[in-house]
């Protein structure tokens, strides 16, 4: 039975959604997740087998239905299936699975755990979604509801101010990426006619028939990357994904490790054909400040989650220097990667964090469980999770033998083949690149010791602490995960990372010529450098040989994150707060006062025309009332039947009569 | 010497005549008005009216004078009262609008006869130069007597009739009892 | 020489103090009396006149007319203040005003 793999793919993106429904209605009468695990089981299953081996590597697919019509445009939805699309969907799917096995140990017992698998069944349609749509609008669509679910998960412990802060901070700044997002959509509809990503880049997906260096494509080009760099966390856009471990550490590793900050990335690799040179160069230079600058932040971070945040936004950088330089494909297979072995780190930090709450609440201290500061020697109670965490942090730090290190030095190879093609001040990539793998080997080693070695801090109280393994249902999605950050999952030889069959499966011109000796060097100064930074790491935090006074100004500068949210809080959250003052104090002054203003003088007026009234308008009529009244009464004066009266009135007459005679 | 009696009795008359008009008493001012009364026949005797100063004594002063004195006695006391209550001056001031208009009449009156007294009217002229004017030496009364009875003899009746007419009218208007 | 004008004069001053009399006073009688004088020197001009009239005496004789006449004036006036007494209780004429309108 041929399924098409369109539907297909639409049934596993619809499943989680189905699942979301289910447990929206049935609320807090499931609790245990089954249904939302159902679900995504089902999607990983008929994302792998049906639609991943129907398309990878075959021809591409595409679908789509008329949606709505507005005037002559016609919008659709539909389905769209290339190598691109299909790899994500899976990575999303097999991703989310461990997850959701996870949270079952590691969420149990929360009050509210049905609101829980009601927001990852959605984040998972959403996601699903976002991966598979055949135009912009679409995709639209589901980051918007992707950043959505973020909020609410960001948000799950909504009791507590500092998460209602978070998740209000992290939906703020992806709308200022929506922004460019939508004007970026609105550029393309208006040049293009079209939002359909076969019609715009035709089936594979990489090419445009436009000439790209007009103004509008410039703006479009750096809207597009607006969006992606408030999702994907790039400098200064990136303030909101550490305060996004608020949420629980299960929904930390899936969004804002491995799935939705991802979506940055694989936007731009979706309108890859959009960008020219110049918008390129502006992608590779702000990825390179966000790498140098997390890893700088995440040196000097004592919360085990925000190191590991920090790690995120760093080597999302790292992605789109990739992008930047046009080696998309090398983005994507870090991207691929880094979900693995980032998710792993953050689900054994979950375990130490779950066991350090469940160690507080026992001795009934008041310790912060994620401090760094408070844990050490874990590896003793924990030897389980600590080798799966190592696993893990020899990825990110890029030892040979990992995906991390095919990944990351496809990366660093292809900036220095690009820089080397292009120029002197273009080699500040490479080397930036360089500095910041290293650091990145450090303040991943530094985590390792830190919590691992060394001696628990609370071990001179207590001879043996309540501290135990985590429980297996815990330790075998990471076991997964772990297997998949080995090489052998992408490829079977650990070095060259040209023959993985991801790298085979996206067919990118890369512009520069190949440099055979970078290829060796390159990853050489890298490995060197890590086995160098964790020998510096070993002598400091597990030998407690501590050089550097821990107050010194430029540990603190990093630890409070160059003091990035006070600049934002300053200037945009006190300027619109003094703003708004001013506007309502010039509201009230000035616009009440013009109308305080106006209504005194209309009072005035009518007061004055009230005065004017009564004493000149009535004034006059009583004016000539009186008179009429003072003549008749005078005139009254002659009748007043006293004859002496008359006869005083009629001889004046004569006399004045006989003076006029006399006159005359 | 003629003329400073004429005056004599011209200041007396005016004099008693201002007097008349002005006192509060009404008693004194008729008496008063008797003095004008005996001034004024002096006066006609200038004027060589010897019977009709005459007459004025027996008729005005003898009869119209007693008649208002005794009227005015004879009232009642409310009318007394009423009279006397107005001013405690002996002398109350002028009304003045009465007096601007009598001063008016004056000064027309006068400046009629400063005229008359350039221009003498032609009868006044033809008598004097026939010699008609009435001398002192003339019997008045015979001639009166005479001029009565031919020439003037109705309006005598007539003003008989009706001085009888006017008596019997006062009396009847001033009866007792509901008048008309 | 006393000619017709001091007489005229001596008239009019008279005459003038009687209308003053008859305009200005509160008592009925004394309007009486004003009038009185105003005829008092009404008969003086007569007289006056008279003087040059030897062939008809007609100034004194209506100035003998005018004395019966003003006796009868007065006798005739003075039964009507007595009757406007009796009505008005008042022989004040300011007080007697119901002629007017």
């Amino acid at each position: 039975m041929h399924i098409s793999p369109i539907y297909a793919s639409m049934l596993v993106v619809l499943s989680p959604f189905l699942a979301f429904l289910i447990q929206a209605i049935l609320g807090k009468k499931s609790i245990s997740g089954n249904i939302s695990l159902a679900a995504i089981i089902l999607s990983t299953v008929i994302s792998l087998c049906i639609v991943f081996f129907e398309v990878w590597n075959q021809s591409p697919i595409n679908e789509r239905w008329a949606w709505f019509t507005i005037g002559k445009n016609t919008f659709y939805i539909g389905i769209l299936l290339n190598n691109l699309t299909v790899l994500m969907q899976l990575l999303v799917c097999v991703i989310a699975l461990p997850v959701h096995i996870y949270s079952r140990a590691y969420m149990k017992d929360d009050a509210g755990i049905h609101r829980y698998w009601m927001y990852l069944s959605l984040f998972c349609f959403a996601m699903l979604g976002l991966t598979v749509s055949i135009n912009l609008f679409q995709l639209y669509i589901f980051w918007e509801l992707v950043g959505f679910a973020s909020y609410l998960l960001i948000g799950y412990w909504f009791t507590k101010e500092s998460a209602a802060q978070a998740n209000k901070k992290a939906f703020l700044i992806n709308r200022i990426g929506d922004i460019g997002f939508l004007i970026g959509i609105a550029l393309v509809y208006a040049h293009f006619g079209t939002l359909d990503l076969v019609e715009l880049f035709g089936k594979e997906g990489n090419t445009i028939l436009v000439d790209k260096n007009v103004a509008w494509l410039n703006i479009a080009g750096i809207a597009f990357f607006l969006g992606a760099m408030a999702k994907s966390a790039q400098f200064p856009l990136h303030v909101w994904l550490p305060d996004a471990m608020e949420g629980p550490t299960s929904v930390s590793s899936l969004i804002h490790a491995a799935t939705m900050v991802a979506a940055g990335v694989f936007l731009l690799c979706t309108v890859f054909p959009l960008f020219n040179t110049f918008v390129l160069l502006i992608i590779t230079i702000i990825g390179c400040i966000t790498a140098l600058s997390a890893a700088i932040f995440a040196l000097a971070q004592y919360d085990i989650k925000k190191i590991l945040a920090f790690s995120t936004i760093s080597q999302l950088g790292f992605m789109m220097v990739a992008v930047g330089i046009g080696a998309w494909d090398a983005a994507m297979f870090h991207l691929t990667t880094h979900a693995f072995f980032k998710c792993l780190l953050f689900l054994s930090a979950g375990a130490v964090i779950h066991e350090m709450a469940h160690f507080k609440a026992h001795e009934k201290l008041d310790i912060d469980p994620q401090d760094l500061r408070n844990m050490g020697g874990l590896r003793k109670y924990m030897p389980k999770t600590f080798g799966l965490m190592m696993i893990a942090s020899l990825a990110l730090a890029g030892f040979p033998l990992t995906s991390g290190y095919l990944s990351k030095d496809s990366i660093v190879v292809s900036a220095y083949e690009w820089a080397s093609a292009l120029g002197t001040w273009h080699l500040l990539i490479p080397l930036t690149l360089i500095t910041v793998s290293i650091l990145t080997a450090f303040y991943i080693g530094r985590l390792i010791f830190k919590a691992f070695f060394g001696r628990f801090a609370f071990e001179q109280n207590n001879s043996s602490p309540a501290l135990h393994e985590a429980s297996s249902t815990m330790l075998w999605p990471m076991g997964f995960l772990a297997a998949c950050s080995l090489f052998v999952a992408f490829g079977w030889t650990p070095i060259d990372y040209h023959n993985t069959w991801l790298m085979h499966g996206f067919h990118v011109k890369s512009t520069a010529t190949a440099i055979p000796m970078a290829h060796s060097i390159i990853p050489l100064i890298l490995t060197l450098g890590a086995v160098v930074a964790w020998g510096i790491g070993w002598r400091w935090y597990v030998k407690a040989a501590y050089p550097l006074n821990p107050n010194n100004s430029l540990i603190v500068f990093a630890n409070r994150q160059g003091y990035l949210n006070e600049i934002n809080n300053l200037l945009f959250v006190q300027g619109t707060v003094k703003l708004s003052q001013l506007c309502y104090g010039f509201d009230r002054t000035i616009i009440d006062g013009i109308t305080y203003v106006v209504s005194g003088i209309t009072k005035g007026l009518s007061s004055f025309a009230n005065w004017f009234d009564k004493y000149i308008v009535d004034g006059i009529v009583n004016l000539i009332g009186r008179l009429a009244y003072l003549i008749g009464h005078l005139v009254r004066k002659v009748q007043n039947g006293r004859i002496q009266n008359y006869l005083g009135f009629a001889l004046t007459v004569v006399v004045l009569g006989i003076i006029y005679l006399i006159i005359k | 010497m003629e003329e400073i009696l004429f005056y004599a009795f011209a200041t007396l008359a005016i004099t008693a005549a201002l007097l008349v008009v002005n006192i509060r008493n009404t008693a004194r001012a008729l008496f008063l008005f008797f003095v004008v009364l005996f001034a004024m026949a002096g006066l006609y005797l200038f004027a060589l009216a010897d019977f009709v100063a005459i007459t004025q004594i027996l008729v005005y002063v003898g009869g119209v004078l007693i008649l208002l004195i005794f009227a005015f006695m004879l009232s009642n006391k409310e009318l007394l009262a009423d009279l006397q209550n107005t001013s405690r001056k002996f002398i109350s001031l002028p009304n003045w609008q009465s007096a601007l208009l009598s001063l008016a009449f004056l000064s027309v009156m006068l400046y009629a006869f400063w005229g008359w007294k350039q221009h003498t009217p032609d009868w006044i002229m033809e008598s004097q130069r026939q010699g008609t004017v009435i001398q002192a030496t003339d019997n008045n009364i015979a001639t009166l007597g005479f001029k009565f009875m031919t020439q003037y003899v109705l309006p005598f009746e007539v003003i008989s009739i009706f001085l009888m007419m006017a008596l019997i009218g006062a009396a009847h208007l001033s009866r007792k009892g509901d008048s008309v | 020489m006393i000619t017709l004008t001091h007489f005229l004069v001596v008239s009019a001053c008279i005459f003038c103090i009687g209308l003053y009399a008859v305009l200005a006073k509160r008592n009925s009688i004394m309007i009486l009396v004003g009038i009185e004088l105003m005829i008092n020197a009404a008969i003086l001009n007569f007289v006056a006149f008279g003087k040059y009239d030897k062939l008809q005496y007609g100034g004194q004789v209506f100035a003998l007319f005018a004395i019966v006449l003003a006796a009868a004036a007065v006798a005739v006036g003075l039964a009507i203040i007595l009757n406007v007494y009796r009505h008005y209780k008042t022989i004040n004429p300011q007080k007697i005003n119901e002629l007017k309108d």
